[in-house]
């Protein structure tokens, strides 16, 4: 008899958006196949709000709506913990309470989720070794468990260094560049940061992300700007701006309402960093983009007339 | 050699701890303390006003009670590390300071790696680099004590003053006990008025039903402890003539469990099998012990935009579904009104009163 394949949903939202090729190849290299759900939309949003505590912010909402969508669609839900890399390297708690919330929260409909756990600094438990456990506990052996993991790390990094340089080359482009500083869940959410690098596009500006560098290089820059930030994503970001803000004409901190790390980073940000125009732009559950059009438009027009093109 | 300068230290209001800080400060450490003055709407003006928009309550709090501090003629801030965005509020609050032209020392734990113990001396000599060490020990053991004595009496006053059958000697027992905590110079001073409160704590009559309505209280580490960022619920609810019941404190948070709360997780791995947050575990934990003792209801405390707090609430909703057991979630945010907390509370318990009646 043929063995079924296990088939792994993958929420499009939060950390997809950072682990995506890592998750897919480390699947798919054991054999499994992998399904995403389809891109935000306003059924997302409405079906993850009516499942989240009011207060929750917009990616949360956003992520449950997901994780709905691939309810009774897959064998497991993959949920990960991802607390921290190590000292001053954490994520924001959501990441620590994401399998218990999720399954709290669904805990009704007949679906498994399957978690995996990144605490160094309490558990001294980094991705390999949870990647082994998670593989081994779905009955694969350790070997190639292992072999599957090192091949997805491979994939994940080279990945990043792809779009790295990619975006590397947008600073040599002509015509005004904006710096977007967000979390990559909501850059790249079309019911979020999209509609912002859209609207940028459409008007002739070149939209760079301050999270797409070399990871390790905007760690240690991070520290020129907040000595004690103790997000990952953020020290990236961080990172990010310390090393380019030279490079663009203007900066857009873009955060989800309400986010944790972004109320004060970027408070910290506006403090610190100075000499650039910066837009600090908090997006809610908006039923259209004509508000943060507006804002746009008018920040650009800062721009120009501060640079004499206006 | 130049004499050092003492220095004149103060940490933010919280709750009824700033006593066991002034003992470790003036005994152990060896420096001045600046008591700031009690948390008022002025301070919360004063917090709300240069802190970001959405960031948790308890920062803007303490922002306030730091410029109050400074008023007083504190020289040096100390700032704690921490899980969730605490571990941050150091950085962020000493730039506001510093952006408004305030001048002073700032010692904020998040600039040490608090797993070395060598960083702790390190820290012990930027508050006196000439402290004497044994004294040291000794004293910061005491002030320990003391915070266990503050959580012990305030645990039993909760409890029990809803109930107090004299005109008011119970809620005056308790004060007594906080000026002894507050003005105590040595170890004498805190054992005695330790043991002064529990006798007259235990010899003023009560007048208890058989059955009194008990509420369990859980919640965000700031909100839920500090009287007067929650608007005394604690109070306001014991004068309604219930026991309040809150497990949430430094002792049992760190000093009991500071090494983990692996033995809280045990009963609890069917709603939370990680760590959910800085207090998940604990809530989560109390929350269903309440259930099970059959307690009247819960009431959940937190700061608006609190986001381990958050999290926890899908889980307090199932306990909420799985004992019957009815849960009064509350948002604390600067603006937060008495009258309209006190609505809430008056209906909540009209409906514990006449469940119990009924049930």
């Amino acid at each position: 008899m043929e063995k079924q394949t296990i088939k792994i949903g993958l929420p499009r939202a939060m950390l997809y958006y950072r682990y995506r090729v890592l998750w897919r190849t480390f699947f798919q290299e054991l054999g499994m196949e992998t399904v995403v759900s389809a891109p935000t939309d306003r059924e997302t949003l409405e079906r993850g709000t009516a499942l989240a505590i009011d207060e929750a912010c917009l990616s949360l909402k956003i992520y449950l709506g997901h994780v709905a969508a691939l309810v009774g669609k897959c064998d497991y839900i993959l949920a990960p913990r991802v607390s921290n890399f190590g000292r001053h390297r954490a994520m924001c708690t959501r990441f620590e309470a994401m399998p218990d919330l999720v399954r709290n929260v669904f805990r009704n409909e007949r679906q498994e989720f399957l978690s995996y756990e990144v605490d160094e600094e309490m558990k001294k438990a980094g991705e390999e070794d949870a990647f082994l456990e998670m593989g081994k506990g779905l009955g694969f052996p350790a070997k190639a468990v292992k072999k599957a993991y090192k091949a997805a790390k491979k994939a994940e990094l080279s990945h990043h260094r792809e779009r790295v340089q990619k975006y590397e080359q947008q600073y040599k482009k002509e015509g005004l560049k904006v710096l977007i500083a967000a979390h990559s869940y909501v850059a790249e959410d079309p019911y979020m940061g999209r509609m912002v690098s859209d609207y940028l596009k459409r008007v002739g500006v070149v939209p760079v992300r301050a999270d797409m560098v070399d990871r390790d290089a905007a760690l240690k820059r991070s520290r020129e700007l907040s000595p004690t930030c103790k997000w990952e994503i953020s020290r990236e970001i961080l990172g990010g701006i310390a090393m380019h803000k030279d490079d663009v004409d203007g900066i857009i901190l873009l955060s989800a309402f309400p986010c944790g790390p972004d109320a004060m980073v970027n408070e910290l940000i506006t403090r610190r960093v100075k000499g650039v125009p910066m837009l600090n732009l908090v997006l809610d559950s908006q039923s259209g983009t004509a508000g943060v059009e507006t804002r746009l438009e008018s920040f650009i027009d800062i721009i120009r007339f501060q640079e004499g093109k206006l | 050699m130049a004499e050092v300068k003492t220095r004149s230290v103060s940490f933010p209001r919280y709750a009824q701890y700033n006593c066991a800080f002034k003992y470790i400060v003036e005994q152990a450490l060896g420096c001045k303390y600046v008591m700031p003055p009690a948390l008022t709407k002025r301070t919360m003006e004063l917090g709300t006003k240069y802190s970001p928009d959405f960031v948790c309550t308890p920062f803007k709090t303490i922002l306030g009670s730091m410029i109050e501090a400074l008023e007083a003629g504190a020289d040096t801030l100390l700032m704690t590390h921490g899980l969730c965005r605490l571990g941050y509020y150091g950085e962020l609050a000493e730039q506001i300071l510093r952006d408004l032209g305030y001048q002073f020392d700032f010692i904020n734990l998040s600039d040490y790696d608090m797993s070395k113990k060598k960083e702790y001396i390190r820290i012990v000599r930027r508050f006196n680099p000439k402290v004497n060490y044994a004294r040291f020990l000794v004293q910061f053991m005491e002030g320990l004590r003391m915070t266990e004595y503050v959580d012990d009496i305030t645990c039993e006053y909760y409890k029990n003053c809803g109930f107090d059958a004299t005109d008011g000697q119970y809620r005056r027992a308790y004060q007594d006990f906080l000026t002894a905590m507050y003005t105590a110079q040595g170890r004498n001073d805190v054992e005695a008025g330790y043991r002064a409160a529990k006798r007259s704590l235990q010899s003023i009559p009560l007048d208890k039903p058989q059955r009194p309505l008990r509420v369990g209280v859980v919640g965000e580490f700031y909100t839920a402890m500090d009287a007067f960022s929650n608007l005394e619920l604690e109070q306001k609810l014991a004068d309604m003539g219930v026991e309040v019941h809150r497990w949430m404190n430094v002792t049992n948070q760190f000093l009991r469990y500071g090494s983990g709360q692996k033995n809280l997780k045990v009963k609890i791995q069917d709603l939370s099998a990680y760590d959910m947050g800085p207090t998940a575990t604990a809530n989560i934990w109390y929350a269903r012990e309440c259930a099970e003792r059959g307690y009247d209801g819960l009431v959940h405390i937190k700061s608006a935009a609190c986001t381990p707090e958050i999290d926890v609430m899908p889980v307090l909703q199932n306990i909420s579904a799985d004992y019957k057991i009815p849960v009064l979630y509350l948002t604390y945010d600067a603006q937060t009104s008495d009258v309209g907390l006190m609505t809430r509370l008056e209906a909540f318990y009209d409906m514990i009163d006449m469940r119990k009646k009924v049930l």
